[in-house]
Formats: C-alpha cells, sequence, structure tokens
C-alpha cells in the first residue's frame, strides 16, 4: 500500500495519477472517516474497515493532513482529527511508501 | 545541544520524541510537562502520555510555567544534577503549546507575545546551559486558514515566533508527519 498525504489542494490526487496509474485508490481517506464517527464507529472498527477495503491488489491511499491547525472548540471535531491522525499513523507504518504532496510536488517520505 | 520536534495534532510527534531522546547516550532522562490539566479531557490525555511514556526511565518535571527554575527545583531529585556543568541530563520538553499559553495567561493577566517569546528564550537559553541536551516538542497550528481573534492572533505569534527563533538555536530540526520525521535542519 502507498499512502499520500498533504494539506487540501496541493495537487495529491494529480500526483498519485501520474506516478501510480496502475493502482487502485482510496481517496479522501480524511472524509471516509468523518462520516463513520458520525455513524458513532469506533476508531478500530474505522481501520478495519479501511485495512479490509485495500485487501486486494495494490492500493494508493490519498488523505488530507487536518491536524496542523489551532485547536478546535467543539469536542467531536477535536475527536476527527486527533482520530485521523492516529489511524494515519497506523496506515504509515504498513505502508512500503509514503509520500508528502505540497504545491504538487510529492516527498518521499518513506 | 536544542533539538526542535515540530508537527501536527496526532502527528505522532511525542512518540518521535521520546523515541530520540531514549536513543540518545544522556544518562538522565527528565520529562518536563508544561500542561496543567484541569479538565477530564486534558486529563486523558496526561494519562495517556504517561502510559506511552512508562518503563523508559524518565524522571517528570511538573513545570507549566517558569521552566528555568527546574535547575533549582532537581536538586531535590537523587538522579543528575542540573546545578554542575558538563552533566549527562537530557530533557524532554512536552510542550511548547502549553508553555506558551500558560506563560501569556498567567496570574490573571495577558501577557503580550512579545513578553513570552522573550521570557521563554531566556529559560530555555539557562536551562540549555546546564543539562547536555534539550529536545523540544512543539506545534503546527498555523495552517487551518482561519481567521481569528485578536487574542488568538497574538498566541499564534508568540508560538510560530518561538518555532523560527529556536530552529535558529537547535542544531536538529524535524517536523512529524503521520508518524515519520523529516530533519529540515542539521
Amino acid at each position: 500500500m502507498i499512502l499520500i498525504v498533504g494539506g487540501s489542494y496541493q495537487g495529491k490526487t494529480k500526483f498519485a495519477r501520474n506516478n501510480f496509474p496502475e493502482c487502485r485508490y482510496f481517496n479522501q481517506l480524511h472524509l471516509f472517516i468523518k462520516k463513520r464517527l458520525q455513524e458513532e464507529k469506533k476508531p478500530i472498527q474505522i481501520l478495519t474497515e479501511i485495512k479490509d477495503a485495500i485487501g486486494d491488489g495494490q492500493w494508493v491511499i490519498i488523505s488530507d493532513e487536518v491536524g496542523n491547525g489551532v485547536v478546535p472548540i467543539e469536542q467531536e471535531d477535536r475527536e476527527y482529527r486527533d482520530i485521523t491522525g492516529k489511524i494515519l499513523i497506523e496506515l504509515a507504518d504498513e505502508a512500503e511508501e509514503v509520500y508528502r504532496v505540497v504545491c504538487g510536488i510529492g516527498q518521499r517520505i518513506k | 545541544m536544542i533539538t526542535l520536534i515540530y508537527g501536527g495534532s496526532s502527528s505522532g510527534k511525542s512518540a518521535f520524541a521520546e523515541n530520540y531522546v531514549c536513543a540518545s547516550k544522556c544518562k538522565n532522562k527528565y520529562y518536563m510537562a508544561t500542561m496543567s490539566a484541569n479538565d477530564n479531557e486534558s486529563i486523558k490525555r496526561v494519562n495517556n502520555h504517561r502510559k506511552m511514556r512508562a518503563g523508559k526511565g524518565f524522571v517528570t518535571l511538573e513545570q507549566p510555567v517558569d521552566i528555568v527554575d527546574a535547575i533549582y527545583g532537581i536538586d531535590q531529585i537523587d538522579q543528575g544534577d542540573f546545578s554542575t556543568e558538563g552533566n549527562d541530563d537530557i530533557i524532554l520538553l512536552e510542550c511548547l503549546s502549553n508553555l506558551v499559553a500558560n506563560e501569556m495567561f498567567r496570574d490573571g493577566l495577558v501577557n503580550s507575545s512579545d513578553y513570552c517569546v522573550a521570557k521563554i528564550i531566556d529559560d530555555l537559553k539557562k536551562l540549555s546551559q546546564k543539562v547536555s541536551s534539550i529536545v523540544i516538542v512543539s506545534n503546527n497550528i498555523f495552517e487551518d486558514g482561519r481567521e481569528y481573534d485578536a487574542g488568538t492572533k497574538d498566541y499564534l505569534r508568540a508560538l510560530g515566533t518561538l518555532n523560527q527563533k529556536l530552529s535558529v538555536i537547535s542544531d536538529e530540526v524535524y517536523e512529524v508527519v503521520v508518524g515519520i520525521g523529516i530533519k529540515i535542519k542539521g
């Protein structure tokens, strides 16, 4: 599995298409996590669902980094940020390659 | 030696910093905790951090403000001695964002960013002369594209200025992203 992270509108998807055209994509992982949290799923259930989804073939997971701001006032916003961060750490640990995209440029960090 | 470790919320910066400190050759490891936990969420956060560093041989110093005072307070702890030069001590300061908030909103007053930056830099310089190494964990809270009130802006200015000043005097600077430390200086 290949993990691509970065801020919004940095060209992550374009970078993925250009570099990994043969792969299958799990795009906007952060929104997937947000949706599942709204359905009151536990972080471990969400992580398991993600891993099950990428069982077959070579996958590219793409996600926004969402933890680089002022601590949100709402508890659920803080929880969303924390859980997204933790899930990304888990996925990065298992990924063969990790890229961070800034201004369309992907920097390989693993 | 000063090391700055910077990252967003839940970026894995604390785990990275602890591993970094544990990999150092320094004999005495101090964990300087700056968060004063007085609500359930903070207490939970503090407990998680305690669990994470359990068994790693850290001596915890609770220092929500006036970090320079650790030099004097440490005499009560057998291990290590900050009062003598050229020792074998390493401090992990966790984290700068809490320290800035505590220095800024103190004794019912609101101190300016200029004051907080100058004070913290001064304290850190004095502290760094007494120990072999200080590892500072700091936060990226600057990229949500929102506009904040004057008070919050001054807090952001203080933390941002400190990050810049510390990176100048640091030997190594890392940015942690999804648990991976990217060396950006040193």
